[in-house]
């Protein structure tokens, strides 16, 4: 496996930092229902189909997952750049900036660190392949939701 | 209590399974910039997020 | 490396970020229906256009992929912009 294309699949450009923003989107990064925990399902799960077709869509769409997760990880970057601290204190994010400063660290927006309970891979492909159609679901309701909650900040 | 009977093809599946239909191929959109915008090249996959009901 | 111009740069990513996304969407397709005659078409189409855009970026500005890197007189896949500096 492995190459690397550098561009983003779709263009981020944020002109205006946002921390308290970026405490909640990161949960798409390295919370249950992001990317990072698509890709680790998807390319865990292919291994035990026993169907050609279905490892090859997993592997394709886990390692299309890894791109996605470079695009939020981008976005929440973009947001936390050129931060005040005062800005940092008042927003919240100072508890994650204590132990990370700018840096990206994989966790959900509640402070779950990313781990293998996010997903499961139980080895037979029907169970597998419902197990990534509640993900999906999730994701789906997941963006809309951050939306929504960070109406008046947006 | 609404009727859930939707069509004939009812009785062909079996209880206590649920079933994902196979997509064929139609078209794909003639516009591609707007279909990188949607995020979909399938019109049929093209469901956008409402709050609510179903997108058909 | 060559200075990077704003615009001419940008609409050139941004071509193929659209061109690889509809090469993304069939391969996916493609991946659960191998067979497709119709998908398969529209596949080969996309695939050799998108070649010429990537290699037409690698001579103007950087390599998108290290292997387009040639005939160069400087590393520029270690030059080139990271993706989440911003405008893709």
């Amino acid at each position: 496996m492995w190459n690397y294309e550098r561009r983003l699949q779709f263009p981020v450009n944020i002109k205006e930092p946002n921390a308290k923003l970026a405490q909640v989107i990161i949960s798409q990064f390295g919370g249950p229902d992001g990317e990072l925990a698509a890709s680790q399902r998807y390319l865990s799960q292919r291994y035990a189909t026993p169907y050609r077709e279905v490892a090859g869509i997993l592997t394709d769409i886990g390692t299309e997952e890894l791109a996605h997760m470079e695009m939020v990880s981008a976005i929440v970057h973009q947001l936390t750049r050129n931060l005040s601290m005062e800005e940092i204190e008042k927003s919240g994010f100072n508890k994650y900036y204590v132990d990370h400063t700018l840096g990206l660290w994989p966790q959900a927006a509640g402070g779950v660190p990313f781990n293998a309970c996010f997903f499961q891979s139980k080895g037979d492909v029907i169970t597998d392949l419902f197990e990534d159609m509640a993900a999906d679901a999730t994701t789906t309701k997941e963006q809309p939701t951050i939306s929504r909650s960070q109406k008046p900040l947006i | 209590m609404q009727d859930y009977s939707f069509d004939e093809y009812f009785e062909r599946f079996s209880l206590a399974m649920a079933y994902v239909p196979w997509q064929h191929l139609t078209t794909i959109y003639e516009n591609l910039e707007e279909a990188y915008k949607r995020g979909t090249i399938f019109p049929e996959l093209d469901k956008p997020f409402t709050g609510r009901r179903c997108v058909e | 490396m060559r200075q990077i111009q704003g615009n001419e740069h940008s609409r050139m990513l941004k071509d193929i970020g659209i061109i690889s996304f509809v090469l993304v969407e069939l391969t996916q397709y493609l991946d659960t229906h191998p067979y497709d005659k119709q998908a398969m078409e529209y596949f080969n189409h996309y695939a050799r256009i998108e070649k010429q855009m990537k290699q037409e970026f690698a001579s103007r500005y950087y390599p998108l992929n290290a292997a387009l890197s040639q005939d160069q007189k400087e590393w520029n896949w270690a030059l080139a912009p990271m993706p989440w500096e911003g405008g893709c």
